[in-house]
């Protein structure tokens, strides 16, 4: 139901959208005024919300996600290649992400001293513009889309995280635990991690939301083959379709992933 | 509490600093050029050098923290309103009308808001100009930040409909005005951070569209053009004051981070 209606309001938002019936290629002196007329004919005739709506739910039924303008290939061929370039991309990202985050969060929240101070590094860190961190990162020599990206996730994450467990230790029964000289490893193993499996899920759709958005200054700046670099060239050129395809497939990964964070849930409850 | 009242107060200053940088320099607007000094260190002229195309970054600068913070409040207010509305409006109005509000707030959510911004931003007319791509930016960003803060809302106005007080308000027949009138007050503890956590958000995303060449058109200038120069690897080289844009919008960050934080 919200894929259905995710995909309604973008294309109803794209279609009132001031410039919709703009085409970059009736500005490009190259077409001639009878290819001109033929493209104006062409976005008149798919002018039509009704008509819009459906071509692209029928498309979508059937794997055509329609014409990129700017490359005059089907979309899903421009999609296809790069989805595992990004995929890889997040999948790296998030993993080191949550494995830095948590293993700091491990730390500061099961000492004694004051979360700012370890917050610090992760409110310094969400502070400087993704598209800015990574031109740093070039200019520096330092790292690549995958440290920039780990670090945004990480830092995010890692500021959850530390709040959950710092409330999970002051648990009574965790301190009475400790009291009795309970390994810290045991505790966090057997007590902590399992009462706070809902909380991490939730926080993994979080995590990929996070990454997601990063990924287009990422891909840019790294000049990085992915879906964010597509979607960047898209938008510079009006390649709409393009475009609204890859929202769409962004908006389907983040709905399942909540669908299976909460499925996971669900089925830990159980 | 300490932090937050230091944090406003330099804040504040920031905004003194950049109405008199304006306010001083009355011969050089933000888009005047001084083609005799491309890409210029600090003088007594220019005293943060200009760009390369001779524009004062000091008037630049102070005119974009301005304009982007001018336009995060209003864009932050515009979302918090809304969602201030609709929250209420869901919980306290049919039981329907409260799933759908909910079920948009889904809608909008699971759209990462990059894409949905350089979609709108990319669909704009050619012939934008850059005080209507500045307005449109930051109206975009009010109209995709309302759902999360929607949820929120929505979560305590449900507590306060479920109140013992408001059942008994109810029951003794307030109306519709006069419920909202004395909900608001009770959810402004939810409103205010909502607020100002969604000021320095925007900023950040008026950053990354702007850095990617989406954002604020020029010759207006914006946090996302003024990063778009440390692209220029030969500006780098003969100034080191092309850091000064990102170096202040990390400190503007920071503090309205601690203003935030401390509510």
């Amino acid at each position: 139901m919200i894929v259905v209606m995710v995909v309604a309001g973008s294309t109803v938002l794209m279609r009132f959208a001031p410039g919709y019936l703009c085409d970059a290629r009736e500005m490009d002196s190259r077409y001639g005024d009878a290819a001109r007329q033929e493209l104006s004919a062409e976005a008149a005739r798919s002018a039509t919300l009704e008509q819009m709506l459906s071509r692209e739910f029928g498309g979508w039924t059937h794997g055509d996600l329609g014409t990129s303008r700017q490359y005059d290939v089907p979309v899903v061929e421009l999609i296809l290649p790069r989805l595992a370039v990004t995929g890889r991309l997040l999948l790296r990202s998030i993993l080191f992400a949550w494995a830095l985050a948590l293993s700091v969060a491990l730390v500061s929240s099961a000492g004694r001293s004051s979360s700012l101070l370890w917050q610090s590094p992760s409110t310094l860190l969400l502070a400087v513009p993704t598209a800015a961190m990574a031109t740093l990162c070039i200019l520096s020599d330092l790292g690549g889309p995958t440290l920039v990206m780990t670090l945004l996730v990480a830092a995010r994450d890692f500021k959850f995280l530390d709040r959950i467990l710092r409330k999970a230790w002051q648990e009574p029964h965790l301190l009475q635990a400790r009291a009795h000289g309970l390994s810290t490893a045991r505790l966090v193993y057997a007590h902590i991690l399992p009462s706070i499996t809902s909380q991490l899920l939730a926080l993994a759709t979080l995590s990929l939301v996070t990454a997601l958005s990063a990924l287009v200054p990422v891909e840019v700046i790294f000049s990085v083959p992915g879906l964010g670099q597509l979607a960047w060239n898209a938008a510079m050129n009006r390649d709409l379709p393009v475009l609204l395809a890859v929202t769409m497939f962004m908006a389907v990964t983040v709905t399942l992933a909540g669908m299976a964070s909460d499925s996971s849930d669900d089925w830990q409850r159980a | 509490m300490k932090s937050r009242i230091t944090a406003l107060w330099l804040l504040a200053g920031l905004v003194m600093i950049a109405l008199a940088t304006l306010a001083l320099r009355t011969g050089s607007s933000y888009s005047s050029q001084d083609r005799e000094q491309l890409l210029a260190g600090a003088s007594a002229v220019h005293p943060a050098g200009t760009d390369e195309l001779g524009r004062d970054r000091s008037v630049r600068v102070a005119a974009a923290f301005l304009l982007s913070m001018a336009g995060a409040i209003l864009a932050s207010a515009a979302t918090t309103l809304a969602a201030g509305g609709i929250g209420t409006l869901a919980a306290f109005g049919p039981a329907v009308l409260g799933r759908f509000s909910m079920l948009m707030c889904d809608v909008f959510l699971a759209l990462p808001w990059l894409f949905l911004l350089m979609m709108v931003r990319s669909a704009l007319p050619l012939t934008t100009s850059p005080a209507h791509s500045a307005a449109i930016t930051f109206l975009v960003l009010a109209a995709l930040g309302w759902p999360a803060c929607a949820r929120a809302v929505y979560r305590g106005a449900q507590g306060l409909r479920n109140a013992e007080w408001m059942l008994q308000a109810r029951a003794g027949g307030l109306r519709g005005p006069q419920i909202v009138r004395h909900v608001f007050p009770n959810l402004m503890p939810l409103l205010i951070p909502q607020f100002l956590i969604c000021v320095p958000a925007f900023i950040i995303a008026e950053a990354n569209l702007g850095a990617l060449g989406l954002g604020i058109g020029e010759p207006l200038p914006s946090w996302g053009g003024m990063l778009l120069e440390l692209d220029n690897s030969a500006m780098l080289l003969r100034t080191s004051w092309v850091y000064l844009p990102i170096a202040l919008l990390i400190v503007v960050l920071l503090l309205l981070e601690a203003v935030a934080t401390e509510v």
